[in-house]
């Protein structure tokens, strides 16, 4: 039962993570993401290759792709999504434009990992070791990613909620209309806020390569679950993509075990769907 | 055009498309076979996501359960019966998503509908394996490429039918100020969840029998086969590049989509995601009302 | 006689904040009633409880003997209230015509075809849009925008109408123009809450007072009675000029 719980907690940790990247870009910069979870894969990929041909390990991956993903989503605000924003007439039509484009992203960017990766199932070997923890074996690589994923989630934390920058954006995802009333820049925080969304993606796409198995048609899945973790913490809240992916990865990881393995999304949208039914804003959102 | 000449036209039309199996090689009808499929699901989307804005990423998902469902029965049930069958099951489907997602913001329904087609197959996969020991299904039907046309052919009327039909009554209307404001709409009296769980279900249905009827192309069919996501995005394109609001819109992205991904599967199979997902974002971006609405636009004098 | 319009202890909280505390009035059949009060005081907030746009979190309100607390804005529009909102919203791929013509369907008597159209003529002519139907709503003045909200309010054929500041942002002359329609609209029977701060217009039409401020009522009665009392000055303009 305990190493359910551990691998629940891990699998939780790197859902909270990659919820982390989705929340900021969909409450600050209020882009709905479809192509979020191919990013991630992306990101697998990239550290499969550094570390194969370059034997580069996950660890200093991070140190590239991690300001990677951040350039490159930022490119992506800028050219794809900023025009968008600029002609949308309202929240509304924003979020059904970028539903759209990012729906073609996601095609594209499978597309690119489809031709170069082809769609097998790809994994590589990285601290495999077992470690005992409270009278459980569990896997270094594991435990690896869990520690990153609460370090780093930890470090967000503090980061949005104890300095000036982090409550400019905190600001935006509140209050989007007021917020240049208070001399925000609501342009450069959404453009931070997608940015630093897609470095979260980054993250967690190495993070993930650790330990688990990915394809280039694995984005769609995540993409999913990322977004069902977003509307259980509550759009835009940190804390709460912490929690609510801690949460569906315990809830995933028994059902796995105690129920069958194949009814494992099948139990994360009965979560969802009971979600929707009782309290739509998400466990710590508004009522 | 006025209706009293347009009808006759579109009549000589449908006769001249419905004789023509009679007239041309085996390959041609499997093409036209195709596109009025594609041509049905983009017009049968369009009919409720177009004006609400609620985009459906599902369509393969009932779909899916159009063709699964006469794979499981066709042997067990006379035909009519089977596609009966089916078309309830993508109603109640429909109906299980539109309670539960279409009274809130539109974003939970895109959330739920986008990994509705993985969800079903995979539950669809699971029950086969392990409660009915299965895996594929077998399909029976004497139906030959032309056979299965002309039924497509008569849904596709029946579904271009029911989009003009709507269009001219008070659930058009209705249906048009929801889009524009949903707030606005319900002070005037319309029942918006209403109207758009009965139109959701239409759509649904429409798409699911037109699964269900393509079911005998594929002798041997699977859970990975008929889910298979190319079918939503091909839908959606189809549909935005001619103009998801207007009637013939759907059918006027679909013709062209339909012979370029074809082409496009046979030259460059490996590229065709990439192509197509970047043809789609340029259509978001230049033409999202759509082609038909484009050429008023600049007919017009230009103002977008 | 049962009133036109009763609240009964409405109250609204977001989160923290409460919005409405402990709000009664009534309205009597034909009356027009001014509901004034400094921004914020939670105005708009009782006129988004009568007409279902927001749920309320205690109280009850009533139409004419019929509880309709918390039903949704379809059904009190099918109860005979009718509404402008405050930012006009005019429907924008609708021609103005249309608009109207969506009430007209929608509303508790559901027209349609050919005497529809008569009645959309009928109503543009009266708020002044007179054969304007097939115009599209985004080359229409503000000002046009707002006789066309009106349209479309009366389409729904209510009997109790809730103006949010109706006559704000018009000129002089448009001003008189507004206020004769909503007198015009009096002499028909019609029962009107008017959320309001153009002084002028509360005193030309109102017969009687509704002053709020912070969430609650702080004033009732007569028009001037009521702005004259040293309370609800001191609500507008704070302490220093009671």
């Amino acid at each position: 039962m305990l190493d359910h719980i551990v691998n629940g907690l891990v699998l939780g940790g790197t859902y909270a993570l990659v919820a982390m990247g989705l929340t900021i870009q969909y409450g600050i910069a209020r882009i709905m993401n479809l192509s979020f979870g191919d990013t991630i894969i992306a990101a697998c990929f990239a550290t499969y290759l550094l570390f194969s041909a370059l034997n580069v390990g996950p660890l200093l991956a991070l140190i590239v792709l991690v300001p990677a993903g951040y350039l490159i989503n930022l490119g992506i605000y800028r050219v794809i999504m900023k025009p968008l924003v600029t002609r949308a007439p309202d929240d509304g039509a924003l979020e059904v434009d970028s539903i759209l484009v990012t729906f073609g992203l996601l095609f594209v960017i499978q597309g690119v990992l489809l031709t170069i990766f082809g769609g097998g199932y790809t994994s590589y070997s990285f601290l495999n070791q077992p470690i005992e923890v409270l009278g459980t074996a569990v896997a270094a690589n594991r435990l690896l990613a869990l520690g990153l994923s609460l370090a780093i989630g930890a470090v967000l934390v503090a980061v949005l909620y104890r300095s000036r920058w982090g409550m400019i954006l905190r600001a935006v995802a509140v209050a989007p209309q007021s917020a240049p009333l208070f001399g925000i820049d609501t342009d450069r925080a959404a453009r931070t806020a997608f940015a630093l969304g897609g470095a979260l993606a980054a993250t967690g796409g190495v993070v993930l390569s650790m330990f688990q198995t990915f394809t280039a048609t694995g984005g769609v899945v995540f993409t999913m679950k990322a977004l069902i973790v977003v509307i259980l913490g509550g759009k835009g809240s940190v804390p709460g993509a912490i929690i609510a992916g801690l949460l569906l990865g315990l809830v995933e990881t028994f059902v796995a075990a105690y129920v069958d393995p194949g009814l494992t999304l099948a139990s994360v949208y009965a979560v969802f769907l009971a979600l929707l039914l009782v309290r739509p804003n998400g466990l710590f959102g508004k009522a | 055009m006025k209706p009293i000449h347009a009808f006759p036209l579109a009549g000589a039309i449908l006769v001249a498309l419905a004789a023509a199996p009679l007239f041309v090689s085996d390959y041609w009808t499997g093409v036209l076979l195709g596109m009025t499929g594609y041509v049905t699901l983009a017009t049968a989307w369009a009919l409720f996501s177009g004006p609400t804005r609620y985009v459906s990423l599902a369509t393969v998902a009932f779909f899916g359960v159009g063709a699964y469902t006469v794979a499981v029965l066709n042997e067990t049930l006379p035909y009519p019966l089977v596609l009966a069958s089916a078309a309830g099951i993508g109603a109640v489907i429909a109906l299980v998503v539109g309670l539960s997602t279409l009274r809130l913001a539109g974003v939970y329904f895109v959330i739920f509908t986008f990994g509705l087609a993985e969800l079903v197959r995979q539950t669809v996969s699971w029950w086969e394996v392990n409660v009915t020991y299965t895996m594929g299904r077998y399909v029976f039907l004497p139906f030959e490429g032309r056979h299965i046309y002309w039924q497509l052919l008569a849904l596709a009327t029946v579904t271009l039918l029911i989009s003009w039909g709507i269009g001219r009554t008070r659930l058009g209307l209705a249906l048009q100020a929801i889009g524009d404001d949903e707030t606005v709409a319900a002070h005037a009296g319309i029942d918006v969840t209403r109207v758009k769980l009965l139109l959701f279900v239409i759509s649904a249905t429409l798409i699911t029998l037109t699964g269900a009827i393509q079911a005998p192309r594929w002798t041997y069919i699977e859970p990975s086969i008929v889910f298979n996501p190319t079918v939503s995005f091909m839908t959606l394109i189809m549909a935005l590049l001619g103009g998801a609001m207007r009637l013939w819109g759907p059918l006027v992205g679909a013709i062209p989509l339909f012979f370029l991904f074809e082409w496009l599967s046979v030259s460059f199979p490996d590229h065709f995601s990439i192509i197509l997902g970047l043809l789609f974002i340029l259509i978001v971006f230049w033409m999202p009302q759509g082609v038909l609405a484009k050429i008023e636009d600049l007919r017009k004098g230009g103002r977008t | 006689m049962s009133a036109a319009l009763q609240l009964d202890n409405m109250h609204k909280r977001f989160g923290g904040l409460v919005a409405v505390k402990d709000v009664s009035f009534a309205l009597t059949p034909g009356e027009v009633v001014g509901l004034l009060g400094p921004n914020g005081s939670g105005k708009t907030t009782v006129m988004n409880m009568i007409s279902g746009a927001l749920p309320s979190d205690g109280g009850r309100v009533r139409v004419s003997d019929t509880d309709i607390t918390r039903m949704p804005p379809h059904r009190v529009a099918r109860h005979g209230v009718a509404r402008t909102f405050q930012l006009v919203r005019p429907l924008p791929t609708l021609t103005a015509g249309e608009n109207v013509l969506l009430s007209l369907a929608f509303g508790h008597k559901r027209h349609w075809g050919r005497e529809a159209q008569a009645m959309v003529e009928e109503k543009l002519a009266f708020v002044g849009l007179g054969g304007r139907g097939n115009e599209r709503v985004g080359n229409l003045t503000y000002i046009d925008q707002k006789r066309l909200e009106m349209a479309r309010a009366l389409a729904s054929e209510p009997e109790i109408l809730l103006l949010d500041e109706w006559l704000a942002g018009l000129n002089p002359s448009e001003l008189k123009i507004g206020i004769d329609l909503v007198r015009h609209l009096q002499g028909q029977g019609m029962t009107i809450l008017l959320v309001e701060h153009i002084m002028e217009a509360v005193r030309a039409l109102c017969s009687r007072c509704i002053v709020m401020s912070a969430g609650e009522v702080i004033a009732e009665g007569g028009t001037q009675d009521v702005l004259s009392r040293p309370a609800v000055i001191k609500a507008y303009l704070g302490d220093d000029h009671a």
